[in-house]
């Protein structure tokens, strides 16, 4: 099987492989680069649940091709914080009841990420557009907006 | 928000959770993150037929696949692996693949081990099979009379009909003959499912040294029934380790999954190296056995005029798809609370139980018993509106009142405590019932369509073991067990271990376990750590489902904390020179009451561990306890079944209150209010049941207005996609579902504790339709069937105005022209909803 | 669910692209933003035997006007476009419809060339496009010819695209200058989802009566669909609701739209006839305005 050299930045690191050119990114970054914080619900682009930032965007990784991200920089929840040095938005979902199962949530975080990096002070219905993305079965998902909320406020330097 | 006892430190805590650090940061480590060196993966090739047999399977061209391991049929599969677990009795036999014929799509004719998933389904593509398509059934009604090759389980019997079975509880008869009215209504409770975010899975592998299996697995009851898995896969069942992997959601549809580990241990035996296989979305739509119910109710309502009921007969159809995994459970369930919060003297269930050409029956959240809720509240707003009665009142007027408890049902079930008319008056006042009714007067005015929907549900928990079987003719495996079990040690450094023998699958165990502990033993909750028991050092555990985890682990946490406690106080006596009747337990010390001689526990675990000389002879060292917590109150069914004993007794309530808008031009429903008022008992921990209660109610409105597993006649599955199988997403929630409580602690439990992890779903999807009938009310529209898409709504509203132009008054039946330019915020006080977006 | 294999070209060109899709002939599919594309290849409905991938063709990623023209590559992110202060100024009537187009990681990824060159009846882009009488500018290593919106779309998934041409910009024709009034407004089974009915709409109005009219629905044919009895019925009456509603009456009778599970046919003109009169009367509200 025919191989594309694949170089990408997750993280902040710096990752060469080599794959196949149908490799699905979700798959790369579980899988070839032991990334496993991301996860995969449906493979076909509804749920939401593989979404990562390529290049600071939100995007489904179930439906982009490894090669595809060539070049690119990528962040998964991995790469958000860790549960010694977390994120603010990774204490706002902890501290909010963001989460049940957890399955939803690597995603909602990056989700919530790029919402953030662009507006720091967004709406509860701002909020709403953006985390609609993403399927949970959970939540209900009142208290994931509640999270997204307290977040901003964490990062803004308030309680 | 609370209002139970104080004089808890940990209990009733809105506890940050334990779990979270390592969900948060993408350390899960559910069943797909797992990797073994030398790993395979696993796909399998679904039937695109609902009924037919299997002529021949060619799989040469998938084996000649460079990096295919394994190519596998159901009939190879048989000659290793047995029949999959199975609970009916008499019991229906599944395979792990399916052999010789098909029943379903989706379900598995063959399956491929390769080196990657990718290789897999591209051999899998290449799997050639002839099939002889049979008849085929979809429709329950018809499943009943079906005759010859539409009969799906010929060995079984000739025909479609799993069970069938009248049970009569109290003098039914008599009591409709001294009825004044007998509401009837006939409803109809269509397939959904549970659907969590991550499907199932299994990875498998075989040590021909040992002969023993590991399956890394996200299935629940291994520490209960698990061993049946060794029985299919002809093992003992000491050579087979499941080893627990965090779920990733179950609602109940993971609360026994069996064929993916056993079909991904078969393939490990078979090809000597370790198996993933994950399901893929379709599979777990198609092939997860583990649909809900699907059902039809003929239901009447016998009632004096005055609005008492006095006695409730249903006949209900069930569509249990092509397989009965689980019996007819779901049924025995629903009469844990038959008769809902009513003092309904006399029920009678006539229920028929049929096997279609569909995925099988699994559990999804309720377990049956939310579509008994279902049905019983339909009749209740029926029997209001038949007799012009407020449907609060006639549920006031009829409800089990405080010092009835213990109160029982016909059924034989006990309800331990309860304050209904306390649940309802608070839903009321929460909601503004009174002021919303002026409001929908007014907006009726404007010809907009306010609806406002309420309901008083129970929510039975903590499952026994009974209700599995009573049903059947010849019970099979009747079982009265259902206990859970914790081993905890304290380590010579004080700190505590907890293990649990049950999973996660979403819920909060962990936390719960900490801070039933910490309360306890009065020790900190960050000294406490919490792992889970595979079956090889596996105790007694049923585990998760039905509401009843909470309570089981409490219960079994203060057994084992007891016994901690007496060895405690056994040394510190002996160390201290002081009587243990003078010793108490604070602060994570032990001391002599009164003074100020103590020992810490890290003190005494030292102790434990490494200074028996110290100690009294008959001292054994160390600090742990294990122990197994019994259901705390089950007594078995008479031999007539005209009672079912004791099996469900700790019994929660919830008053539910959606207010919503129906756009009658599209028939799009929007939430303006959502009031949820529940009683859990004595609460461990308000932020995680709220949790229950908004996700679970989320899910019920998924079950109310959009979630349908919808089959055509030829039994293709036309909502296999995440597409069509509709989930709610944000914007279908309600923005705001005010949680209330009352607690009315059991007396049964340990702390009081009822369970409420089935949460809003037992109550949701009939409050949803009695919203939506409110709002309709002016078309006389009446809701007897889920979920109430917008085109069926429309065409209900469709249809009624051609009624009300044919008798000359459908001038009042037009929206209002400038809908689009405004929304219900500006008129009515509510949130924005979802129908301009 | 993997996509089966194939073989993967990247151009950096746009000539390197048509070079290659001359080679490959109709094995090859182009990939924009695969967003649906890779959806269908994941699920085995589609198992192309060559991609050829333009996200490196820098070139086709621009929003530019000329003259009131707003030319859009073909590449251009439909975010992009859904935050453009061009494509607002010049054509607010897209800036409303992408929004309704799935969820926002979708359209960071989505085209709308892309978007386009899929022609999914149920999707919003190709019904602005007719509405607003878009040219598509198409080339291939032959040479490259325009194509009226309108003549684009063929049926189902289905365009006037030959298998070795490349969709490379669209172009939308100035939007009427005294400041015609628009709407899109949309009905899907949850947020997000395929449109079940949608409508885009354009209104001139002078002194208080219409002079044009654009009505154009996704959902309820194989292509977007113009309905000019519809327009007809409006242009030269007052802009009411008596006039809004005989031409949704007139629309609801002239689709003929299918019947699946989400939505009958019957439904699907309930909801032409509902959103044709309410997107008028927001269309009318907006005469005169530039933007939302």
């Amino acid at each position: 099987m025919e191989q594309e050299k694949v170089t990408v930045t997750v993280n902040g690191l710096r990752y060469e492989r080599l794959v196949e050119p149908r490799r699905l990114l979700c798959d790369f970054i579980r899988q070839d680069l032991g990334l496993p914080g991301t996860h995969v619900g449906c493979e076909h682009g509804v749920c939401g649940m593989c979404t990562v930032l390529v290049n600071g965007q939100t995007a489904r990784s179930c439906l982009m091709f490894a090669v595809q991200a060539d070049g690119a920089s990528i962040t998964t929840v991995e790469g958000v914080g860790t549960p010694s040095k977390m994120h603010p938005l990774q204490q706002a979902f902890w501290e909010k009841h963001g989460l049940q199962c957890g399955f939803c949530t690597p995603a909602m975080l990056v989700t919530a990420l790029e919402l953030l990096n662009h507006n720091p002070t967004p709406s509860r219905d701002e909020i709403r557009e953006a985390i609609s993305s993403n399927l949970c079965r959970c939540t209900g998902y009142q208290t994931i907006v509640d999270s997204v909320e307290h977040a901003a406020t964490l990062m803004r330097g308030g309680v | 928000m609370t209002t139970q006892q104080t004089g808890y430190r940990w209990i009733g805590q809105s506890m940050k959770r334990v779990e979270d650090p390592r969900l948060l940061t993408g350390r899960g480590q559910y069943v797909d993150d797992i990797a073994l060196p030398n790993m395979t993966y696993a796909a399998a090739l679904r039937s695109p037929h609902a009924h037919a047999r299997i002529r021949s399977i060619d799989t040469s061209k998938a084996k000649a696949v460079p990096g295919v391991i394994l190519v596998m049929t159901g009939a190879e599969a048989a000659q290793q692996t047995g029949p999959l677990p199975c609970f009916a009795s008499p019991p229906v036999t599944q395979y792990c693949i399916a052999v010789d014929r098909v029943r379903h799509v989706g379900e598995a004719v063959a399956a491929v081990v390769a080196e990657s998933r990718y290789i897999a389904e591209d051999a899998a593509d290449l799997i050639e099979v002839e099939y002889e398509p049979l008849p085929v059934v979809t429709d329950p009604e018809e499943a009943i009379r079906s005759t010859g090759d539409a009969v799906l389980h010929p060995e079984r019997g000739p025909n479609n009909i799993a069970l069938q079975r009248t049970l009569t509880f109290g003098p039914v008869d008599e009591d409709f003959a001294k009825a004044d009215v007998v509401v009837r209504r006939k409803l109809r409770w269509p397939r959904s499912g549970a659907q969590p975010m991550e499907t199932v899975g299994a990875l498998a592998s075989y040590d021909d040294a040992t002969g023993k299996f590991s399956i890394y697995a996200n299935t629940s009851m291994y520490n209960y029934v698990g061993w049946l898995m060794a029985m299919s896969l002809k093992v003992p069942a000491h050579k087979l380790n499941i080893i627990p992997t965090m779920a990733g959601g179950s609602f109940g549809s993971k609360l026994f999954t069996h064929k993916v580990p056993i079909l991904a241990a078969t393939l490990a035996r078979a090809c000597g190296r370790p198996v993933k296989y994950v399901e893929d979305r379709i599979d777990n739509i198609m092939n997860c056995d583990n649909h809900g119910s699907d059902r039809i109710y003929d239901l009447e309502l016998a009632l004096k005029k005055d609005g008492t009921m006095l006695s409730l007969r249903m006949t209900v159809i069930d569509d249990y798809g092509a397989y009965l995994q689980f019996g007819v459970g779901h049924h025995g369930n629903a009469l844990a609370q038959l008769t809902g919060p009513y003092r309904i003297k006399s029920a009678q269930v006539s229920l028929t139980a049929v096997m279609t050409n569909k995925g099988q029956q699994g559990a999804y959240r309720g377990f049956g018993s939310e579509v008994n809720n279902f049905a019983v509240e339909r009749m209740a707003d029926a029997a209001a509106e038949a007799l012009k009665m407020d449907p609060v009142d006639i549920r006031r007027k009829n409800f089990i009142q405080p010092d009835q408890f213990p109160y029982k049902i016909p059924t034989g079930n006990v309800y331990d405590s309860g304050n209904y008319e306390a649940v309802l008056d608070k839903a009321l006042g929460m909601a503004d019932y009174h002021g919303w009714r002026r409001k929908q007067h007014e907006a009726r005015k404007e010809g907009r369509y306010v609806g406002i929907g309420l309901v008083s549900c129970q929510e039975r928990s903590v499952f026994s073991a009974t209700e599995f079987w009573f049903w059947n003719h010849e019970p099979g495996f009747a079982l009265t067990s259902s206990p859970d079990s914790v081993d905890i040690k304290i380590d010579p450094t004080g700190k505590a271990f907890v293990r649990l023998h049950a999973p996660f699958w979403g819920n909060s165990p962990e936390t719960v376990a900490t801070q039933v502990l910490a309360e306890q033993l009065t020790i900190d909750p960050v000294d406490i750590t919490v792992t889970y028991a595979d079956t090889d050092s596996g105790l007694p555990g049923t585990g998760p489902g039905g509401s009843r985890y909470t309570v089981m682990i409490a219960g079994a946490i203060a057994g084992a904390a007891k016994e901690i406690k007496e060895k405690m106080f056994k040394v510190a006596a002996h160390l201290l020179e002081a009587s243990e009747s003078d010793l108490e337990l604070r602060d994570g010390r032990v001391s002599v009451r009164g003074t100020d001689r103590g020992m810490s526990i890290g003190e005494i675990a030292l102790q434990a561990h490494y200074f028996k000389l110290s100690l009294p002879a008959d001292f054994r060292s160390g600090l742990d306890a294990r122990y197994t917590y019994d259901h705390p109150y089950t007594t078995l069914p008479n031999a007539d079944r005209t009672d079912m004993g004791v099996f469900y007794p700790i019994m929660g309530h919830m008053c539910h209150i959606p207010i919503i808008e129906v756009d009658i031009e599209t028939g799009q429903i929007k939430f303006l209010k959502y009031v949820a008022v529940h009683d859990a008992g004595t609460v461990v921990n308000p932020m995680t049941l709220a949790g229950h209660i908004r996700g679970g109610t989320v899910q019920g409105i998924g079950s109310a207005l959009y979630e349908h597993y919808y089959y055509d006649s030829s039994g293709q599955l036309l909502t296999a996609n995440f597409a069509d199988y509709l989930i709610p997403t944000l914007m279908e929630a309600p923005e705001n579902i005010e949680v209330g409580h009352v607690v009315t602690p059991s007396p049964y439990t340990e702390y009081g504790i009822k369970g409420g992890g089935e949460g809003g779903r037992m109550g949701a999807p009939a409050a949803l339709a009695s919203a939506v009938e409110d709002a309709l009310k002016p078309l006389g529209i009446k809701i007897d069937g889920l979920p109430i898409r917008p085109v069926l709504l429309r065409e209900m509203i469709r249809e009624a105005q051609q009624r009300r132009t044919e008798d000359g008054a459908a001038e009042d039946l037009q929206g209002p022209s400038d809908w689009s330019g405004r929304s219900s915020r500006e008129h009515l006080g509510g949130p924005p909803g979802n129908a301009e977006r | 669910m993997k996509p089966a294999p194939f073989s993967y070209v990247r151009p950096m060109t746009v000539e390197e692209a048509l070079f290659a899709l001359a080679q490959q002939g109709d094995e090859a599919k182009v990939l924009a933003g695969g967003q649906s594309l890779i959806a269908m290849m994941n699920l085995r409905l589609l198992k192309p035997r060559c991609l050829v991938d333009i996200n490196r063709v820098a070139a086709l990623d621009y929003i530019r006007q000329d003259n009131g023209t707003l030319a859009i590559g073909a590449l251009t992110r439909q975010s992009a476009a859904e935050t453009s202060p061009l494509v607002l100024q010049h054509c607010p009537l897209m800036t409303e419809a992408i929004q309704y187009i799935a969820h926002r990681p979708i359209r960071n990824r989505g085209t709308v060339g892309g978007n386009l060159a899929h022609a999914d009846p149920t999707s919003e882009l190709p019904a602005v496009a007719v509405a607003t009488d878009a040219t598509f500018v198409v080339r291939s290593a032959n040479g490259q010819r325009t194509i009226l919106a309108a003549d684009f779309f063929v049926g189902h998934l289905t365009t006037a695209l030959r298998p070795d041409e490349l969709l490379t910009e669209v172009r939308v024709p100035p939007w009427r200058p005294a400041g015609q009034g628009w709407s899109f407004m949309e009905v899907s089974p949850r947020k997000g989802d395929y449109a079940l009915v949608g409508v885009a709409a354009t209104l001139q109005v002078k002194d208080g009566a219409c002079q044009a009219a654009r009505l154009v629905y996704n959902g309820v044919a194989g292509r977007a669909q113009r309905v000019p009895e519809a327009e007809r019925a409006l242009v030269g009456r007052n802009a009411d609701e008596a006039a809004f509603r005989e031409a949704a009456s007139i629309a609801s009778q002239r689709v003929d739209p299918h019947s699946d599970f989400h939505a009958t046919a019957a439904y699907r003109r309930d909801l032409v006839n509902t959103l044709t009169r309410r997107a008028l009367a927001q269309a009318l509200a907006r005469c005169g305005k530039r933007s939302a």
